[in-house]
């Protein structure tokens, strides 16, 4: 009797677990972390709306390897602590391929995790240059650096030929770092820096700072961080008649600015990803998006899109769903995608990434200038 | 003269930050002047306040109404009175159950209502920031056409005078009328004032009313000046609040004004002349030399053991 219930639990315990393993072998899951809620959920909007996008339709094209793609979505909040138990999570949960994170100061402290537990992970959205600086194997993006889009916007400013410019930052390490770029290569143009200093995030009363900004007498501010501060800044710059034009990167740009600084928006200078959506060869994807009723213009809907469409392509290219396999897939192979061609170096990083100074408009609406 | 201009506006700037955290800081004073206890809530209800303004001055421009004193007034009213239904509300299920208990309980159940209104918010209103509309613009500007002007926006003007009529009310409540006597003797002893026939409960429940309703005041201005809400703003301009109380001398009215004022003058003036990295620690450290050197605050009376 006692060897049967033996037996018995055995055989139980035998099929429970190849029923794990059949179910694992028809699926790859893909883990898509990003902001939901928060002051910057409007980001994870686009994260969530590209991935998603892509999964439907990979698997709609039979999927990959015959197995189909499944999301798993985690909301980190943008917050460094909550990205670290997001990343434990899914390491319980057995999920091999992340997209994500969305914010530098997330993706910093969840790849370490993805790192040691060998996940894959491809970031649609941070440009913080310190997180493919540490000879991480398993880490990617398919966005520019910090390194990159800093000397854009500094060259841009530098060549309007400008007396004095202030850098303000929101001491985070998206943030400080762009900005901490724009300063170094405007002082390499011999362009004279009034001012650079830091502001809390989270903070809603700017009024000093407008107030040193205005005594300081400076033609251009670059401001390195997120909207929720810069929309308060440019709403109490303009009730202070202050008189700059103010710049800031891809993390300023998007509608939420101006529901917060309202008039006050109209004529920010934004370096963005180049419009992908405007390009030809994305017509079709352009449309699968409207069809669903959401807005491809975003800058990281179609970076996230072609996040997943190189796991998915570099699972096929290793012949193998290890994420080592596929990372070095990634490393040796040329991918075409929406963003463009797609080739990495060593650390992760795409060998070239361009971007572009639009004006921003009141309406929401915005025009390149370069 | 430059330097001059940019010291005054610099002290405008200051004064004008510092009055709504007096206005916030009221209400911790009050109520820890009565009960002898720190209402964490409270930034929350501030907060609440800006949103219910917010709601009722876009509902009023969608139905077409122009005339900005009655928006103003309307949007004033509906945020005192949902407000201080918060207050009350918040006193009611966090803090009368479990007084008379050890001091940490109603400590603890008033940070869960604060956890529990803020994400209250997050779920009815989003996680976003919301713009505020600006309904009063210009104002005046001092100084030559070519260097610095110096700028006083007729919001800040509003500013002053709102916290300036709302503090007058309140001294005056406190001195003159019949409630503002009994809340004295019940701040003085809360045993006796109840053997004595006054309402303890009523008096009690008036405090965090009117702490409410001033936080409400201050959620309407503020909202106006900077221009956005999100939900967890209630919580910096709470803990702002609360320095300025501690600072003036926690349970003392002029001690709320006084500190709040000399709070927002310090922070500005280190932004301004040092840098705004430094603001906070500027703010916070005047805190903890008070704390060492008067524990009281400035316009404290030493007490015996209280929390």
């Amino acid at each position: 009797m006692r060897t049967s219930v033996k037996k018995l639990v055995t055989a139980v315990s035998t099929s429970v677990a190849l029923m794990g393993a059949g179910h694992a072998a028809a699926e790859i899951q893909i883990g898509i972390a990003g902001p939901m809620t928060g002051p910057v959920a409007q980001y994870g909007d686009m994260q969530f709306s590209g991935a998603r996008m892509a999964i439907e339709q990979i698997n709609a094209n039979g999927g990959v390897m015959g197995e189909e793609l499944v999301a798993v979505e985690y909301d980190d909040v943008c917050d460094p602590k909550q990205a670290v138990t997001v990343a434990n999570s899914l390491v319980n949960d057995g999920v091999q391929f992340v997209i994500g994170h969305l914010c530098s100061s997330s993706t910093q402290p969840a790849s370490d995790i993805y790192e040691d537990e060998g996940i894959l992970m491809v970031t649609p959205a941070s440009t913080s240059p310190e997180i493919t600086e540490r000879g991480y194997e398993l880490v990617f993006r398919t966005i520019g650096l910090d390194s990159m889009q800093g000397p854009v916007a500094a060259q841009y400013i530098a060549a309007q030929s400008p007396e004095r410019v202030a850098i303000v930052h929101d001491k985070q390490q998206y943030g400080e770092g762009i900005a901490t770029a724009v300063r170094d290569t405007l002082k390499d143009a011999g362009v004279e820096i009034a001012m650079f200093e830091g502001i809390t995030a989270g903070d809603k009363d700017f009024s000093s700072l407008v107030t040193k900004l205005k005594q300081a007498d400076v033609d251009y501010v670059y401001y390195g961080g997120y909207h929720p501060e810069l929309g308060l800044i440019l709403r109490q710059a303009r009730s202070a008649d202050l008189d700059a034009r103010f710049m800031g990167p891809e993390g300023v740009g998007n509608k939420d600015i101006n529901t917060i600084a309202g008039e006050a928006a109209e004529g920010l200078l934004v370096t963005l990803p180049p419009a992908f959506d405007q390009k030809a060869e994305n017509q079709a994807l352009v449309k699968a998006f409207e069809d669903k009723g959401e807005d491809p213009s975003g800058p990281f809907v179609l970076t996230s899109y072609t996040a997943v469409q190189l796991i998915a392509e570099g699972i096929e290219a290793a012949d193998s769903s290890d994420p080592f396999d596929v990372a070095a897939a990634l490393r040796d192979g040329t991918y075409q995608t929406p963003i463009g061609t797609v080739e990495y170096d060593k650390a992760g990083d795409m060998k070239s990434f361009e971007f572009v100074v639009y004006e921003w408009h009141s309406d929401g609406s915005k025009t390149p200038v370069n | 003269m430059q330097d001059l201009l940019y010291f005054f506006q610099q002290l405008i700037n200051g004064l004008t930050i510092g009055s709504t955290y007096a206005l916030i800081a009221i209400g911790y004073t009050m109520v820890y002047g009565i009960i002898g206890m720190i209402n964490f809530a409270h930034g929350e209800i501030y907060m609440i306040g800006a949103y219910t303004a917010l709601i009722a001055i876009t509902g009023l421009t969608a139905l077409g109404v122009a005339w900005l004193p009655l928006i103003l007034i309307v949007a004033l009213v509906c945020a005192m009175i949902v407000s201080s239904s918060m207050g009350w509300a918040v006193e009611r299920v966090a803090y009368r159950p479990v007084r008379g208990r050890h001091r940490l309980i109603p400590l603890i159940s008033a940070i869960g209502m604060s956890i529990f209104l803020q994400n209250y918010v997050h779920l009815a209103q989003g996680s976003r920031n919301i713009g505020f509309p600006s309904l009063i613009d210009g104002g005046f500007n001092f100084g030559s056409g070519e260097g610095f002007q110096m700028s006083l926006s007729y919001m800040q003007i509003t500013i002053f005078i709102t916290t300036l009529i709302c503090m007058t009310a309140l001294s005056l409540f406190i001195s003159r009328s019949r409630t503002g006597r009994a809340c004295r003797a019940v701040s003085q002893d809360l045993g006796m004032a109840n053997l004595l026939g006054i309402d303890t409960n009523r008096i009690i429940s008036a405090t965090f009313v009117i702490g409410a309703a001033l936080a409400a005041v201050a959620g309407l201005l503020l909202g106006m000046y900077y221009g956005s809400v999100d939900p967890l703003f209630g919580f910096i301009a709470g803990l702002k609040a609360f320095t300025a109380a501690v600072l003036g001398g926690i349970g003392s009215i002029p001690g709320a004004m006084l500190g709040g004022l000399i709070l927002g003058v310090a922070e500005s003036m280190t932004s301004g002349y040092l840098s705004g990295e430094y603001k906070d620690v500027i703010s916070f450290s005047l805190l903890i030399l008070i704390l060492l050197f008067k524990p009281t605050g400035l316009l404290g009376k030493p007490e015996v053991e209280k929390i």
